[in-house]
C-alpha cells in the first residue's frame, strides 16, 4: 500500500540497478540496496515496471471486481478456480514490499527512524481508512436518496451508522465497525502497526521471526480466538492474528532466502511440484468436494475458512506464487501495455486500493439503478479500470510535480 | 426486556397454551397427536394469526429433536442481514433472534436456549455464506436460522449462483448435523412483481425442497398479515423493515414452524415425505 510513501529513493536503487543491467529487477533490486543513481525530474517517484507492482496492480484490479457482488466480471476472478484469492495476494506482497522497504530504508536512515517511519505508515493507512469509511458513507446515504431507495441505506453493513449512528461512530474510530468490503483495511492497520516489531525481530533475531508468527498463527486457529466487531455482534472478517502469517511469509520470502532462492533456481521443477496443488485446488474451487472433507473432521484447521486463513489457503497461495512466480519477465515481453499499466497500479496501491473501493460500491449501486445486464456490467468494469488507472497516473503525476 | 410482549402473550394465555400443547408431549409424543396439533397451528398472537400454509414448508430437524428428549442447552446460530439484525427495532431486544429466544425458552420449558445473533445488514447470502464458515466453526450451533434473499433479490445476484451458494452451505451444515431453517424473504408491495425478487424466492424455495430443510415463508406470512390487518402497522417508518411488531410475528411464525416441525418427525415419520408445496 502507502509502504512507497518515499519512492525517489527506492526508484533510485531501481533504476541504478537497471543501469547494471539485471535482467530480474527484483533481485537486482535487493542486491543493490545502497547503491544510487542521480534522480532525474520525468521518472522521480515512478520506478520501471517489476513484478511486485505488476502483481499487485493485478490483485487490485480483482478486488474491485470481486467487491461488486453479482457483477457478471466476476466469473472470471481467479477465486473460483482455487481456494485462496486476491486478498491472500494483496497481503503476502504488502509483506514482501515491507521488505523492499525495510531493505532499502535501512541502509539509509537509522534504525530507530526506520522504525518511525513504518509506524507513520500504518498511522496513513488509518487514515485513509476513516477517509474512504467517511465516502462510504456519504455514498449510501445519497444512493438511497437519488434512487428514493431506503433499503440501501443498509447494504454493506451500513444500516447501524444510520440507525445507530451514537454507538457505530465510536466503533468507525475504533476499527471495530467495518463496513462490508470495507475490511481489508483495518486489518491492514494491524498489520503495519506490527511492522515497526517485524522489522526489530528480523533485524536482532531473524531466524525467530517465521516460527513466531506460525506460533501465533496456529494458536488463533486452534483456541479459535478473533478479535470482535463492535456494536454489530460479531469477529473480524479478516482476523489479524491470522493473516499476520501472509504478511510474515511475504516479508521472509521477499529477502534472501534459501527457499526462494532454489525456486529461482529451478523455476520449472518448482512449478511440477505445485501443479498437483493447485489442480486440487481448483478441484475443490469448483467441486466444493474439499469442504466436505474438511467439514467432517470439526477443526477450524481443515477447513478452508477465509476469516482465519486457514493452511489450506495459505498453501494455495503459495502454490499460485510459485506457479506464476517469473511470469512477469514474459508478460512484459509480450504484452507491455498491460504490464505498464499494471505495473502503475501496483506502485500507488494505497490511492488505488481507496478509489478501488468506492468504485465497487459506486458499481453496486449503478447495477441496482439499471437492474444489473451484462452492458451495464460492462461499462462498470471498463470505466472502473479507467479511473483507476487515472488515480494512479496522478498520483504519480502529483508527485513528480512536488519533486524538486 | 421482559417485554410487552411477554405480557402480551400472558394476557392472550399463549404461553400457557403453548406450554401445555407443546412443551408436555415431549414425554407423552402420542398424546400430542390429536387435538393439540391442530391446536397449536392457532397459537399464534391474535396480531400475527396466518394461516399454517403461509408459515412454512415442513420439514425435519433431527439434531434438534434428538437435543430435546435429553433436555440439555441449545445452541442457535441466527444468522443473515438487516432483519436478523433488527434493523427498524426500537431496541437491540426486539430484534427477532431476541424475542424467538424468549419464546422458545417458553415454550420449551426447561430448555436452555440460547440464539446467537449474527446479522449484518445488507448483505447477499455469498457473503454470510463465507462467514458461516467459521461463525460455525466457533460458535457450534444446532441449529442455524439462515434468514436471506431480499439482498440477493435487490443486488440483482443471478438466482442460479444463488441457489448453488446456498445449496452449498446448507449440504455443508447438514454434514455437521446442524439442523438448518431459511427463513425467506421480506414482503413490500414495492418488489411483489419485481422479477429478480420472484427468482430469488423460488431459488430459495427449490434449494429448501431439495435439501429437505425448514423454510419458513416469510413473504407469504407477511403479506397475509398486510392484506388481512391493512390497520396494523407492521414496518417500519421505512416502509420496509419490521417494526416491533413485526419482528414480533416474525418470531412467532419462526418459533412455530420449528415446534411444529418438532412434533411432525416425532409422531409422523410420514410427513417427512410431504410433498414440499411451496
Amino acid at each position: 500500500m502507502s509502504y512507497l510513501i518515499e519512492k525517489p529513493k527506492i526508484s533510485s536503487y531501481l533504476r541504478g540497478v537497471l543501469r547494471d543491467g539485471s535482467s530480474r529487477p527484483l533481485l537486482g533490486w535487493i542486491r543493490a540496496r545502497g547503491t544510487s543513481a542521480p534522480d532525474d525530474y520525468r521518472s522521480r517517484g515512478s520506478r520501471k515496471p517489476n513484478e511486485i507492482d505488476f502483481w499487485r496492480g493485478f490483485a487490485l484490479i480483482t478486488i474491485f471486481i470481486d467487491h461488486i457482488p453479482g457483477i457478471y466480471f466476476d466469473n472470471f476472478t481467479y477465486r473460483h478456480i482455487g481456494v485462496s484469492d486476491a486478498a491472500e495476494l494483496f497481503v503476502f506482497l504488502a509483506g514482501w514490499s515491507l521488505r523492499l522497504v525495510v531493505n532499502s530504508q535501512y541502509k539509509v536512515i537509522t534504525f530507530s527512524r526506520l522504525l518511525l517511519h513504518l509506524g507513520g505508515r500504518a498511522w496513513v493507512i488509518y487514515m485513509a481508512q476513516l477517509l474512504i469509511t467517511t465516502l462510504a458513507l456519504a455514498i449510501t446515504a445519497a444512493g438511497a436518496i437519488l434512487l428514493d431507495a431506503p433499503p440501501l441505506l443498509e447494504w454493506n453493513n451500513a444500516a447501524a451508522a444510520f440507525q445507530d449512528p451514537v454507538q457505530s461512530h465510536i466503533g468507525i474510530v475504533l476499527l471495530t465497525y467495518h463496513l462490508g468490503y470495507f475490511d481489508i483495511l483495518p486489518l491492514y492497520v494491524v498489520l503495519m502497526s506490527f511492522a515497526p516489531l517485524i522489522a526489530i525481530v528480523d533485524h536482532y533475531a531473524r531466524w525467530l521471526l517465521l516460527p513466531l508468527s506460525l506460533a501465533v498463527y496456529l494458536a488463533t486457529i486452534l483456541l479459535e480466538f478473533n478479535l470482535p466487531t463492535w456494536p454489530i455482534e460479531g469477529r473480524w472478517f479478516f482476523n489479524p492474528l491470522a493473516w499476520q502469517l501472509m504478511f510474515v511469509l511475504g516479508f521472509v520470502l521477499g529477502g534472501p532466502n534459501r527457499a526462494g532462492t532454489w525456486i529461482k533456481q529451478h523455476r520449472w521443477t518448482a512449478r511440477l511440484v505445485v501443479l498437483p496443488v493447485l489442480a486440487l485446488g481448483a478441484w475443490a474451487g469448483l467441486t466444493e468436494w474439499s469442504y466436505e472433507i474438511g467439514e467432517q473432521t470439526g477443526w477450524l484447521l481443515f477447513t478452508i475458512d477465509k476469516t482465519f486463513l486457514t493452511p489450506a489457503r495459505v498453501i494455495h497461495l503459495l502454490s499460485v506464487s510459485i506457479m506464476f512466480g517469473g511470469a512477469f519477465t514474459i508478460l512484459h515481453g509480450f504484452v507491455r501495455p498491460l504490464t505498464r499499466l499494471f505495473s502503475m497500479l501496483g506502485r500507488n496501491s494505497l490511492n488505488v486500493f481507496c478509489v478501488g473501493s468506492i468504485l465497487s460500491l459506486t458499481g453496486q449501486f449503478v447495477r441496482f439503478a439499471f437492474s444489473g445486464s451484462l452492458w451495464i456490467d460492462f461499462i462498470v468494469v471498463t470505466l472502473g479500470i479507467v479511473v483507476l488507472s487515472l488515480t494512479a497516473w496522478v498520483s504519480e503525476w502529483r508527485h513528480r510535480l512536488r519533486a524538486p | 426486556m421482559a417485554s410487552s410482549f411477554t405480557r402480551s402473550l400472558t394476557r392472550t394465555g399463549l404461553g400457557l397454551v403453548l406450554a401445555l400443547a407443546l412443551a408436555g408431549p415431549f414425554a407423552h409424543a402420542q398424546e400430542a397427536a390429536k387435538p393439540a396439533e391442530q391446536k397449536s397451528a392457532a397459537d399464534l398472537s391474535p396480531q400475527c394469526e396466518v394461516p399454517n400454509g403461509d408459515i412454512a414448508s415442513p420439514a425435519p430437524l433431527p439434531t434438534m429433536a434428538n437435543l430435546l428428549e435429553s433436555g440439555k442447552k441449545l445452541k442457535i446460530l441466527a444468522i443473515g442481514s438487516s432483519s436478523t439484525y433488527g434493523i427498524g427495532a426500537t431496541v437491540r431486544g426486539k430484534a427477532y433472534p431476541a424475542q424467538l429466544e424468549e419464546i422458545l425458552e417458553k415454550t420449551l420449558s426447561g430448555v436452555d436456549v440460547k440464539i446467537i445473533n449474527r446479522g449484518v445488514s445488507g448483505e447477499i447470502a455469498s457473503a454470510t455464506a463465507e462467514r458461516l464458515k467459521s461463525e460455525v466453526a466457533l460458535t457450534h450451533p444446532n441449529l442455524v436460522l439462515w434468514q436471506l434473499g431480499t439482498n440477493d433479490a435487490l443486488s440483482h445476484i443471478s438466482p442460479e449462483d444463488f441457489e448453488n451458494t446456498v445449496q452449498t452451505a446448507v449440504k455443508r451444515m447438514k454434514k455437521r448435523n446442524i439442523d438448518v431453517v431459511l427463513v425467506g424473504l421480506q414482503y413490500t408491495p414495492k418488489l411483489a412483481r419485481d422479477e429478480s425478487y420472484i427468482a430469488i424466492r423460488d431459488a430459495l424455495r427449490r434449494v429448501a425442497a431439495t435439501e429437505n430443510v425448514l423454510y419458513v415463508r416469510r413473504y407469504d406470512a407477511m403479506q397475509f398479515l398486510a392484506k388481512s390487518r391493512a390497520n396494523l402497522q407492521m414496518l417500519a417508518g421505512d416502509d420496509f423493515h419490521l417494526n416491533d411488531l413485526g419482528y414480533q410475528c416474525m418470531a412467532e411464525h419462526v418459533a412455530h414452524a420449528v415446534i411444529a416441525n418438532l412434533f411432525i418427525r416425532r409422531r409422523d415419520p410420514a410427513a417427512q415425505t410431504l410433498p414440499k408445496s411451496n
